[in-house]
């Protein structure tokens, strides 16, 4: 894929460290996604890959380093302490990120509309009226207007992933967070997913994905970083890093998966 | 049969207590107990301790003895209450403990992905709480919100030990003066009545919110 690596910075991650209790799962990570870009992040479970997604956007605390997202600091590492932005601009800062997770999330009790139109509407203050055709835009972008009135428990799980991507669409955000999002689907539903998420990238969406798909890291990632036990232990453009990885613990990695 | 008429007349006043106690406990004791399920839930360690030993008082003690603590003990600490509201304080304050444990056990069964989706999509805490989390446990808690409201139909009998004339104790009056059992019978039946009502209630309620 294309890559300038001259937009401008959305998301820079600078030493990032996180523990539980005595177990530390980040050890000084570092990490700079640009506009458009695509961040593939691979490796093996328990090396600390979703914990770093979940920091991006808060749901889990990091104990030291900083997080910038487009130049604004949602946390700050001040006399050896990480100090977050104050509630007001932590939220306005968090808004420019939307998340996919690996059980989808979908809300239950609302329609495939409703679960878009919800957040626009309750955060935003929008009015119906003002959402619903660009939540229908996003439903057909995904290939599910005909669904717009099913609830989640009716739909396929590939679908319920393809709705909740539009669900966080719906919101405008300029990074977008994967967190495993094909993991929880049976193999023929992975592709329409997959699919979805191809075509964003194509349209230069600034997208942070974590994956086990080696393919979709390959072909759509403009940036690819495997990590193990807390650190990252090789990144690079996909061509390179697929074809000719240096470090052993990757080749190791790779041979498995592919 | 005139005299079957009456009897039915007498009852019908009896009724009136029984459904007096009923729908004003369980108006006071549905918010009340979710206000508690919310403390018990509090990451205040102090406010979840004190729910906690309010839930086990009224859960580990009998209602009759709380009944009668309200009305006997009460005055002797210079808190005098009419015998309406004495039974209802103590109504109140039993049936928002047990409410107060099915609404906690209810909005723990949502999953945590739930508040996380809420929360990345920018929504606060009270919006999610109202929004997305309270809806979900609506239906999760109607069955057994049936179970105890059903109950409460049943122990609003226990008001006879402060002398109020509910169905119960109106049936048991006439049955001692006139030696006659005929208001047992109807007592049974305007139980059932109610129960029957509830029951279609219910069952309503839940295929309103089961419907996802």
């Amino acid at each position: 894929m294309a890559n300038t690596n001259t937009g401008e910075i959305m998301l820079k991650m600078t030493n990032i460290h996180k523990a539980y209790d005595n177990l530390e799962v980040l050890k000084g990570i570092d990490i700079e996604v640009r506009r458009g870009e695509v961040l593939a992040i691979i490796g093996p479970s328990g090396s600390g890959k979703s914990t770093l997604l979940r920091c991006i956007n808060k749901l889990e605390t990091i104990d030291k380093g900083s997080i910038a997202i487009k130049d604004k600091f949602l946390v700050q590492t001040k006399d050896g302490e990480a100090v977050y932005a104050s509630g007001k601009e932590e939220r306005e800062i968090l808004s420019s990120t939307g998340m996919v997770f690996q059980q989808f999330n979908l809300f239950p009790h609302m329609t495939v509309l409703e679960n878009l139109l919800e957040a626009p509407m309750q955060v935003k203050g929008l009015k119906r009226s003002e959402v619903e055709p660009y939540a229908r835009e996003l439903l057909a972008k995904v290939g599910l207007s005909d669904r717009a009135d099913y609830y989640p428990s009716q739909l396929s799980g590939g679908q319920q992933q393809r709705v909740a991507i539009a669900r966080a669409l719906c919101m405008k955000p300029d990074i977008m967070l994967f967190d495993e999002p094909t993991s929880a689907l049976d193999p023929e539903l992975t592709g329409e997913v997959l699919k979805t998420m191809r075509e964003l990238a194509a349209e230069h969406m600034t997208m942070v994905v974590v994956t086990h798909e080696m393919a979709f890291a390959r072909e759509a990632a403009s940036q690819v970083i495997f990590m193990a036990d807390g650190n990252i232990v090789e990144q690079g453009e996909p061509e390179a890093f697929f074809a000719a990885p240096k470090e052993e613990r990757t080749k190791a990695f790779l041979q498995n998966m592919l | 049969m005139e005299k079957l008429f009456d009897i039915f007349l007498l009852m019908l006043d009896g009724t009136q207590i029984t459904l007096e106690i009923f729908f004003v406990t369980l108006l006071l004791s549905l918010p009340l107990g979710m206000l508690a399920a919310l403390g018990r839930l509090s990451s205040l360690k102090i406010i979840s301790r004190i729910v906690e030993f309010y839930i086990w008082i009224m859960r580990g003690t009998p209602l009759m003895l709380q009944l009668l603590f309200v009305y006997f003990a009460l005055p002797m600490i210079g808190i005098r209450l009419p015998d309406i509201a004495a039974a209802l304080l103590a109504f109140t304050l039993n049936y928002a403990a047990y409410f107060a444990e099915i609404f906690r056990a209810g909005i723990q069964a949502v999953p945590k992905g739930q508040y996380e989706a809420a929360k990345t999509l920018g929504m606060s805490y009270p919006q999610t709480m109202r929004r997305i989390i309270l809806p979900q446990v609506i239906r999760i808690v109607l069955p057994p919100v049936s179970n105890e409201t059903i109950n409460l139909v049943k122990d609003t009998s226990l008001v006879y030990i402060l002398a109020m004339n509910d169905l119960l104790r109106v049936a048991r009056t006439i049955v001692q003066r006139e030696f006659d059992m005929t208001p047992f019978l109807f007592a049974a039946i305007f139980y059932l009545a109610m129960t029957f009502v509830l029951t279609w209630g219910f069952k309503k309620l839940e295929a309103h919110y089961g419907k996802y």
